[in-house]
């Protein structure tokens, strides 16, 4: 039998995405996978998945679900006050999940983006070009290419136990942003040294003209370099400088080749909390080197190795462990039976 | 070769050579990205080659920037001297008809010739694809003979039907899907470029495009074949390895 969860209400824009289709730039498709990639990640560290299982996306305003199977979720990224059959459930933690439950995910109160991990191995539609991640733009992927429906049958597999499941759980402090750290770009030296000081002096904000291709900042416009360029390939977090002098900072469905002269590119660490960030909070670029942008992005990946050590530690622990698989099953076949 | 690197960010470098459209310099980057990703090299995720760079995304669990450079090093030296003089050519059919190419009579005006010697010469060229982007099987390809490098209309129009050929200055290449765009539209293939349901492309960066002209009867034939799924493209492979 194959189990899914029903999607009752799809919420603004939910998307099914893993890391993306990074090899098949080549071809010129879009990368796209999830936006905020830590915690995507997170939600799948904590319902012991690996790092780059297929899961849900959603944005603002998430969706409601009905499940066909016992499963365990966990709900990372932007804050929500998400309920299950009606009652309160943490983010940030592996949430047992009974067949025939509803889950409320409701609105972000912080943040854009958020994600739903299931366990034993996500959301498991077909992948195409070895991906399930949705690109909208080119209607590929995910379910028929678009973002979910009501009515949508998204298929996972049934999960009964979790090892460790009352430590899985963390707790983060949010990030407010105030500096957004960047390393040079490849065209850094065509810009001149009074756009560089500017672009470093000056506050910037995410304007209303943001989504997975890119987020256009507003500031005061840069002089840009007279010289028209060949188009380059793209990377997560490239700034360009287009020709009215505004930056735009390109994400996970970016095109894969751009012509516009690439001023910086947004350290990996602060990438994910820039993301999270909604249109008016003001914040200014700090160059940094590059070694300084890996101690960064190590220190971030840390609280997830943390986490997963913690995890493993607690193994043993009650109530649930592997071994357990088959008692929980004979379990509910005696509740069944009554 | 003279080319030197550029690490974009923690996982993400690019090799840079000098900045022109040549063939020969782009075939060598085509012919180190097709490595980077064929061979596996290790902590390679993904490549975009483009006109005059290699964009390379690693992962730096397996790989350093450091350790990759050398690597690229070894593969552009021996991949300069052992590039092949074959040619792999797609021919696309395209119906040069008023009705499909709006543009012809502009275009012909342009270059001061007939419509008819504009789609012969459209046509008698073979296309090197320098990279794939911007639309889903959208190929930056060059260059059309010089009289009919048209620039680009002033004003885009709003929607351009799939399959349509076009030419923007030394560029011409097929709109895969439908878009806006500002190309001089001179024909139309009846063959679907770019299928949702079956994204693998027909034609990839480092290939030739050859439109061979066909009649508006053929035009509709090949359509219901290509729907039918009973149409295949003519492939050509010329030359082979020098001798030299």
């Amino acid at each position: 039998m194959i189990d899914f969860v029903k999607i009752l209400n799809p919420g603004l824009s939910t998307t099914i995405q893993d890391r993306g289709r990074t090899g098949h730039q080549i071809e010129g498709f879009p990368e796209s996978g999830a936006m905020d990639r830590f915690s995507f990640r997170l939600a799948n560290m904590l319902v012991n998945n690996p790092l780059s299982t297929a899961g849900l996306e959603f944005v603002l305003a998430g969706p409601t679900m009905k499940f066909s199977c016992d499963t365990f979720i966990a709900i990372t990224g932007g804050k929500l006050k998400a309920t299950l059959n009606n009652k309160p459930i943490e983010q940030n933690r592996a949430v047992q999940v009974s067949a025939g439950s509803i889950l409320n995910v409701g609105q972000m109160t912080e943040g854009n983006y958020g994600y739903i991990a299931f366990a034993n191995g996500g959301v498991t539609t077909r992948p195409v070009l070895d991906s399930c991640s949705t690109t909208l733009r080119t209607g590929m992927g995910g379910i028929d290419g678009t973002a979910l429906q009501h009515g949508d049958n998204v298929p996972i597999i049934e999960s009964v136990v979790m090892p460790s499941l009352n430590a899985r759980k963390i707790s983060l402090q949010p990030e407010q942003i105030q500096d957004v750290h960047f390393v040079e770009g490849p065209h850094w030296n065509m810009f001149s040294e009074a756009a560089h000081k500017q672009f470093s002096n000056q506050e910037y904000e995410i304007s209303e003209q943001m989504d997975r291709m890119g987020y256009r900042l507003s500031g005061e416009p840069l002089e840009t370099p007279e010289k028209s360029l060949l188009s380059e390939g793209t990377v997560f977090g490239n700034i360009q400088i287009t020709r009215d002098g505004s930056p735009i900072v390109l994400m996970a469905d970016r095109q894969t080749t751009g012509g516009y002269p690439v001023i910086g590119t947004v350290i990996a660490a602060d990438l994910v909390d820039l993301i999270q960030t909604r249109p008016g909070v003001k914040f200014r670029f700090v160059k940094v080197g590059l070694d300084e942008a890996m101690d960064k992005l190590v220190a971030k990946r840390k609280i997830l190795n943390d986490t997963f050590i913690k995890f493993y530690e607690n193994r043993y622990d009650e109530p649930i462990g592997p071994i357990r698989r088959k008692s929980v099953r004979i379990e509910k076949l005696i509740k069944q039976s009554k | 070769m003279d080319y030197s690197y550029f690490q974009i960010s923690e996982q993400a470098l690019e090799v840079v050579f000098p900045e022109q459209i040549d063939v020969q310099e782009n075939k060598l980057i085509q012919l180190v990205a097709r490595k980077l990703i064929e061979e596996k090299a290790v902590g390679v995720i993904g490549v975009i080659p483009a006109y005059h760079t290699l964009t390379v995304n690693f992962d730096y669990d397996l790989t350093s920037y450091h350790d990759l450079i050398d690597e690229i090093d070894t593969l552009i030296e021996t991949s300069d001297s052992e590039q092949s003089t074959e040619k792999t050519i797609v021919e696309l059919p395209v119906c040069y008809d008023r009705e499909f190419g709006p543009d012809l009579d502009d275009v012909a005006n342009f270059a001061s010739i007939s419509v008819d010697e504009l789609i012969k010469l459209h046509s008698s060229t073979d296309y090197f694809i320098y990279m794939m982007g911007f639309l889903p099987g959208f190929a930056y390809m060059g260059s059309v003979p010089e009289n009919i490098a048209m620039p680009r209309l002033e004003v885009p129009r709003k929607k351009i039907a799939p399959g349509s050929v076009g030419i923007a200055g030394a560029q011409t290449g097929m709109y895969p899907v439908e878009s806006p765009g500002g190309w001089r539209l001179i024909g139309r293939t009846p063959v679907k470029l770019y299928d949702v349901t079956d994204p693998v492309l027909k034609y990839k960066s480092g290939d030739y495009i050859r439109f061979k002209p066909i009649t508006k009867d053929e035009y509709f034939a090949i359509q219901a074949q290509d729907e039918a799924g009973e149409y295949q493209l003519n492939v050509i492979k010329e030359g082979g390895e020098s001798n030299d």
